[in-house]
């Protein structure tokens, strides 16, 4: 089968993935600096990052959600390497799973932004819809009837 | 001897040198950003009879905060301005300017009471008293009770507390201050200017460190 008789694999889609979640990497890390470092963000005018901030929602357990966070996009950047250079089943699999968390883990926390802090933080929220962004496009890593597939010998049967 | 094998996996191997790469430059690139202090030549008005400061008139050197009572981070700056106060209060004058930010709901009401406790003499008690409590007027249904017993406990004239707050001239003062603060470029609080720059000192000693050097 040609790539031009069935959909193939979308080859921009890893990269995409793998440069959003870089995008969600450096904010959080910076938000994970600013958290060790005691380091005195400002009030903006445009948004409420000082209330997100220095609320109590912002650790878990001792972890900062940032910290978390950095966690996630890090791993999120490595699987999207992952499937720029051959995504195998497992690689797809995981990724999957890891995209839905995310998604999953985005409503707590803007609800609490929403109902109980009533303020966004503007890092916050972009790191939130980088976790949408990555859901909605983990469902176009792999084209229908190549699950099991990898992309390169996809490409090299071409 | 190269086989096709071996570029296959040294080309494999690129994206992961890479991003690991990517990854470390944003890692040293952060940590850099977030460890020093920004500074900038300021653009807003140098201090003039009108402000409400604290250190001789015609001192030397002159530091300016934007602030807002409702602000986390202020509150956070308060006491290591108050240590410098202390400190350097007879070299330095400590210049106030209001700049209420329009998503802190009582940033305004707030800066209201602070400038009719400053038309008693008692301007620095109530910056204080509203940054150490700044949680539980922020986190009321009406702060005007809180700021009322701080009024109590500054002994001011509550009468006149009231009216001058109240009053158009209150509302004006504060607005021209944070109108000039935003024409000046202030874009958050705190807004500190030392001398003729802009910085964001991050510690008391690195602000220490800052009035030393511009003394």
């Amino acid at each position: 089968m040609t790539r031009a008789e069935s959909p193939g694999p979308r080859r921009w889609v890893p990269w995409l993935l793998a440069g959003a979640a870089y995008a969600g990497f450096v904010i959080s890390l910076y938000l994970t600096f600013v958290h060790y470092r005691g380091y005195v963000s400002p009030c903006y005018v445009v948004h409420g990052c000082e209330a997100v901030q220095t609320s109590k929602y912002s650790v878990v357990l001792g972890v900062p959600l940032a910290l978390l966070g950095t966690v996630f996009f890090a791993l999120m950047f490595y699987l999207g390497i992952g499937l720029l250079t051959g995504s195998r089943v497992l690689v797809v699999r995981v990724y999957k799973v890891l995209a839905f968390a995310g998604a999953l883990a985005i409503i707590p926390l803007f609800l609490l932004q929403a109902i109980v802090l009533k303020a966004f933080c503007t890092y916050c929220v972009a790191t939130e819809a980088i976790m949408l962004f990555l859901w909605v496009l983990s469902f176009l890593i792999t084209a229908p009837g190549q699950n099991a597939e990898p992309l390169d010998a996809a490409a090299q049967s071409e | 001897m190269h086989t096709p094998g071996k570029h296959l996996l040294a080309a494999k191997g690129v994206p992961w040198v890479g991003g690991s790469l990517l990854l470390l430059l944003a890692v040293g690139a952060l940590y850099l950003f977030t460890g020093a202090a920004a500074s900038e030549p300021s653009r807003t008005p140098p201090p003039n009879a009108h402000d409400i400061s604290f250190g001789p008139a015609d001192a030397r050197l002159s530091v300016i905060e934007y602030s807002d009572f409702q602000c986390p981070f202020c509150a956070l700056y308060a006491p290591m301005l108050a240590t410098l106060r202390e400190t350097y209060g007879d070299r330095v004058r400590f210049v106030f300017r209001f700049y209420p930010l329009a998503n802190h709901q009582y940033a305004t009401i707030s800066a209201k009471a602070a400038y009719a406790a400053s038309l008693q003499g008692k301007f620095w008690e109530m910056h204080d008293l509203l940054f150490k409590n700044q949680k539980e007027w922020s986190e009321s249904a009406d702060p005007r009770p809180y700021f009322d017993s701080y009024a109590k406990s500054l002994g001011l004239d509550i009468d006149k507390f009231h009216a001058d707050a109240d009053a158009q001239s209150t509302t004006d003062f504060i607005a021209r201050q944070a109108a000039e603060g935003k024409r000046g470029g202030v874009t958050h609080t705190p807004w500190f200017v030392v001398g003729d720059s802009v910085v964001l000192p991050r510690s008391l000693e690195e602000f220490d460190k800052l009035i030393q050097e511009a003394l």
